[in-house]
């Protein structure tokens, strides 16, 4: 058993005779035990992505005589408030935040079944619920929080004498998903469920189960695939979607169009670039959704090879950071989340970018950090805070 | 952390960097290797081709009369991206809320709608499809020049939100007047869209510009469309993704088309028509025992004898060439057109050939006279039959006259004074081919310098070139065909009447037999003309002997009146006749409408003021000979002067040419030089 102190662990009396900037300062202190490439990864994605959101919509707004600066400032907003939930899931001890994962789960699920009753339809999914005037939220994107932390919960909680989950744990594990999973699947956004599969996908097979569990899933997952494909349970647009991605030049008019001008404005780009403000597709709004899911076409066509490798390069930084703290982690709980958001981030990341550089089908997934979107970002933003927390209570002296 | 866990972790840490070093090795492909491609595309993204229509050139008559020129009318066009972002008409049976809409103000069918504005050139094509641009809207509809359309054409343009992609403005659209009530529609021909076959085959750097046009597609719209067509006009503009222009790059005018000059004339193209179909009318009123017939259809030529020019040229029946109004004709329409009896879409006066009957005979006759078969000076027996073997070859009607001379004989068109000619022509070429040399066959040689069996070369498409049977070509045409005859000799059941005729021709069809060249002398069995290639010969009986290749198109126009081509018809031979044989032919000609077979016809007729001549025909049709077509070829001009013009009536089943046909031709000499009114 290790013997670990957290800052709370300190007696109240000690603390109380430092100063603010003492206590800031302090070795235990979270932000001097803060993962400063983490963070400068995260901020500088969210900078390039503001940037890439302001050259997606500027031209539009002011063409459609609108604040040309409108998206900008709703997605600086949109930062400033996922920092604050960021900041909150960093700071909250993730033990108590573990033990307040039912009522998150619960919490997920209804906001799942609310999106179902009230939810706003955007581009053919049933995703959003609206809360306020002109502010709506994706509660899928919770839900890959609550999911995150509970699949940690469920696999890192360990009887004595075990090592890994033991079956049931798994099979729990795979139950409480299986619920979200159907929720988001009716709304339909099969790309979240994509993401959700992996990150648990991911999760149990880094909670150090048997072989066999890893082999069986991805049997099921290749059923499933054919299942699917035979009896015919995909939609005509998702079918289209996929025959465009294994032969993008089949129709570049309708279904093709998308990923056909995506693939023009990234590839216009060159290798630095036509500058901001300066693409022609983007300004020509010849690739949709430019603001969200296809954002990275933005960095492609205005900031070239160096301004998209960057983002390839930061987003691998995350992840990278990521998994060193999951291997860091002082307990299973801790690292089972790192891992999960990693799964998460990984996924989402590649296939998002994939799909615009085509070697991907095309699914409604942001970008996270940098796509415009305020539950993407905030989810996003507390998952960072989560890798944060662990990273922040693991022991220093760890290499 | 179990020792299993750390493994997959750093499992996991592997496949994040080859993920990540995939993207990038992606992105070094899209923006370096391929970088240069795509930044064409991106620039080619920006411009649009605006292609503008070249006015088409007008086709108008000998006095200017406009057959085809343009018209401006409210074009109604639904622009397919706006329809597409709808997101409701993907498919044929989706909600279509605006197309269906559309439907029912324009009482157009939804069907025919929809696949107007289907691109062509994706699966199957359906008809009717948008061969253009997809980002230029695609006109779906016309409408009327009257009040109610200009009415419904503002209800669309007013009520945007209604019919969100649907605009209704002014265009040059193709048009049929009809002067004169004339539709000479065969000859004129109509326009369709480009086929894909047709962009195929242009260079690379018309395709764009051409992906709209209409083409011509029959007569002197096909034949001259690369006069009447201009040059479209391509103005390239830069565009944003919804197709909103931004800015123009270049421009280039469109060059209208030049106008065709035909030497028709609507005052006798519509005499021609309206006579075709009262001759049609009147045999069939008269009915087979009073020398009528059922007349399945008609033909009618008048030929300038001597330029060699048409004045006018029909079928009968006919359509309305305004059907075509647009370039296009709607699809139930023509499938009407398609059914309908007599195939008015095929054209029977250039396009078809047929046995002309006794009318042939002044060409035989001067294919005798100038082999030596006959003379001018000899008299020959014009007995009731003449035999040949054991077969019988009867005069018309049973008709005999004694022996007479060759005048007398095209006037009262006695057939056994041929049959007479046609085997002593007969024996010499046998015994000429025993001894190894080449058989005369006067007759036909004569035929070839009429222009018979012979392309006419006239300037319309799909002219027929006749035919008339020699040795040689019957033997030819024995060995491509034969077996199908023998088979059907062989299979046929006993009794059918076709069975004994594939038997003989079998066995027998490579030999040119006397039978053959009797029957053909009087221009039946293996004579084929079309009314244009008699009315040619005829016209060179007229004129002294000239043989030209037809014309309708008599100048080319630019836009701003310049003659850009005089269209001569030009002479392609000469008849070897002596003038002294070739004016017997023509006074003998004379004499058939006053004494002989078209005289009763021409009863009353001014022959002092204006001379006409001509020769009726009557060829038997079938095996059974049950039916005959009427032909009357005449010509004539002002008394004392040389003939002026040819016409030439054929009423398929129509009876006897003396009885149906040369009534009709009188009347169209009446509208000619203005006898009757």
């Amino acid at each position: 058993m290790t013997d670990w102190t957290t800052p709370r662990g300190a007696p109240y009396s000690s603390r109380r005779r430092e100063t603010l900037r003492d206590r800031a300062l302090d070795r235990e202190s979270p932000l001097r035990r803060l993962d400063w490439v983490l963070l400068f990864a995260v901020a500088m994605l969210c900078t390039l992505g503001a940037l890439l959101v302001w050259g997606a919509t500027k031209p539009g707004n002011v063409a459609h005589g609108l604040d040309p600066n409108g998206d900008l400032k709703r997605d600086l907003l949109n930062i400033g408030i996922g920092v604050g939930l960021g900041s909150v899931a960093a700071i909250v001890d993730y033990r108590t935040i573990r033990a307040y994962t039912p009522v998150l789960y619960l919490a997920s699920l209804i906001g799942l079944v609310a999106v179902l009753v009230h939810g706003q339809t955007v581009n053919g999914s049933h995703s959003w619920i609206k809360v306020g005037p002109g502010f709506e939220v994706q509660p899928s994107e919770f839900a890959k929080i609550a999911l995150v932390v509970l699949a940690a919960m469920l696999l890192g909680e360990r009887r004595d004498g075990e090592s890994a989950p033991d079956n049931r744990d798994v099979w729990w594990t795979l139950a409480a998903s299986a619920l979200p999973i159907l929720l988001i699947l009716k709304q339909p956004d099969v790309g979240t469920v994509m993401v959700i599969a992996f990150l648990i996908f991911g999760v149990i097979s880094l909670s150090g189960v048997s072989a066999r569990w890893i082999i069986g899933m991805l049997v099921v997952a290749l059923i499933a695939a054919l299942v699917i494909l035979h009896l015919h349970l995909l939609k005509q647009y998702q079918i289209d979607r996929f025959t465009n991605f294994t032969n993008p030049h089949a129709d570049t008019q309708g279904t093709g169009y998308n990923t056909h001008q995506a693939r023009i404005a990234i590839g216009s780009g060159g290798l630095f670039g036509q500058g901001l403000f300066h693409g022609t597709q983007t300004n020509g709004q010849f690739v949709p959704e430019q603001q969200t899911d296809f954002v990275f076409t933005v960095a492609g066509e205005e900031l070239g090879l160096f301004g998209a490798g960057l983002i390839v390069i930061l987003v691998g930084v995350v992840l990278w950071r990521g998994l060193t703290i999951a291997a860091r982690a002082e307990d299973a709980f801790g690292m089972l989340v790192s891992v999960a958001v990693v799964c998460w981030f990984g996924f989402q990341a590649f296939e998002n970018i994939g799909m615009t550089v085509g070697i991907m089908p095309v699914t409604g997934l942001p970008l996270p950090f940098v796509s415009y979107g305020g539950s993407s970002m905030f989810a996003s933003m507390l998952a960072v805070g989560l890798l944060q927390n662990v990273h922040i209570r693991s022991h220093p002296s760890r290499p | 952390m179990s020792d299993r866990s750390r493994l997959r972790l750093v499992v996991l840490r592997a496949l994040v960097v080859s993920l990540l070093l995939t993207l990038l090795g992606r992105l070094w492909y899209l923006q370096v290797l391929a970088g240069p491609q795509y930044a064409q595309a991106a620039a080619d993204n920006q411009k649009r081709d605006i292609i503008a229509t070249a006015p088409r050139g007008e086709i108008v008559d000998d006095r200017g009369l406009a057959f085809a020129r343009n018209k401006t009318a409210l074009v109604v066009s639904v622009d397919r991206i706006a329809i597409q972002r709808q997101g409701d008409c993907t498919a044929i049976t989706d909600p279509c809320t605006t197309l269906h809409r559309l439907s029912k103000v324009l009482h157009a069918s939804f069907h025919d709608i929809f696949n107007r504005i289907q691109l062509c050139g994706v699966g199957a094509l359906p008809k009717g499809c948008w061969n253009g641009s997809p980002y230029e809207p695609v006109p779906v509809s016309q409408l009327k020049a009257d009040q109610a359309s200009t009415r419904l054409a503002l209800q669309i343009l007013e009520r945007k939100e209604d019919f969100p992609g649907v605009t209704a403005e002014l265009a040059a659209v193709r048009h049929y007047p009809k002067p004169k009530g004339a539709f000479a529609s065969q000859t004129i021909g109509n326009l369709a869209p480009i086929t894909s076959e047709e962009l195929a085959k242009l260079p690379k750097v018309q395709r764009q510009a051409r992906l709209r046009d209409l083409v011509g597609r029959q007569g002197l719209e096909q034949e001259y469309d690369d006069f009447l067509r201009g040059r479209a006009g391509v103005t390239q503009v830069a565009v944003d993704h919804i197709g909103g222009v931004t800015g123009t790059l270049s421009q280039t005018a469109p060059v209208p088309g030049d106008n065709l000059v035909t030497s028709l004339d609507a005052r006798v193209q519509a005499s021609l028509e309206s006579s075709l179909a009262g001759a049609v009318k009147h045999a069939r009123q008269l009915g087979v025992h009073a020398y009528g017939g059922p007349a399945d259809f008609a033909a009618g030529v008048v030929l300038n004898a001597q330029t060699g020019h048409v004045v006018a040229m029909g079928s009968y029946p006919s359509y309305d060439p305004s059907l075509w109004d647009g370039g296009r004709i709607d699809t139930k329409a023509y499938a009407r057109l398609q059914k309908a009896a007599g195939s008015p879409l095929v054209d029977k006066a250039y396009s078809s050939a047929y046995s002309p009957g006794s009318s042939f005979k002044p060409i035989s006759t001067s294919g005798l006279l100038h082999d030596g078969t006959a003379s001018i000076n000899g008299y020959y027996p014009c007995g009731p039959s003449y035999s040949v073997g054991a077969t019988s070859f009867r005069n018309f009607e049973g008709e005999a006259a004694g022996s007479i001379n060759l005048h007398k004989t095209l006037v009262i068109s006695c057939d056994t004074v041929y049959y007479y000619l046609a085997y002593h022509d007969w024996l010499r070429d046998e015994a000429l081919v025993h001894q190894h040399k080449k058989p005369v066959e006067g007759v036909q040689h004569m035929a070839r310098n009429y222009g018979i069996g012979r392309p006419t070369d006239v300037d319309l498409p799909n002219a027929t070139t006749g035919h008339i049977a020699d040795r040689r070509n019957t033997l030819l045409q024995w060995k491509a065909t034969h077996k199908d005859y023998c088979m059907g000799a062989q299979r046929r059941p006993v009794g059918d009447p076709i069975k004994a005729f594939d038997k003989e021709y079998c066995t027998d069809g490579w030999r040119f037999n006397p039978g053959l060249q009797l029957i053909e002398d009087i221009g039946q069995g293996s004579v084929l003309v079309s009314p244009l290639q008699l009315a040619v010969a005829y016209a060179a009986v007229a004129n002294g002997g000239t043989v030209f290749e037809p014309r309708v198109g008599q100048a080319i126009l630019s836009p701003d009146g310049h003659v850009v081509h005089q269209l001569k018809a030009p002479v392609r031979g000469h008849i070897p006749l002596p003038k002294s044989e070739l004016d017997y032919i023509r006074n003998a000609l004379y004499d058939v409408n006053t004494q002989g077979t078209g005289a009763t016809a021409f009863a009353g007729w001014p022959q002092h003021k204006f001379r006409i001549g001509g020769k009726t025909g009557t060829a038997e049709l079938g095996i059974n000979r049950s039916y005959t077509s009427a032909w009357f070829a005449s010509f004539g001009g002002k008394a004392g002067e040389k003939p002026q013009f040819v016409t030439i009536i054929m009423v398929d089943k129509g009876g006897v040419g003396g009885v149906v046909a040369a009534p009709a031709a009188r009347q169209v000499w009446d509208t000619i030089f203005g006898v009757d009114g």
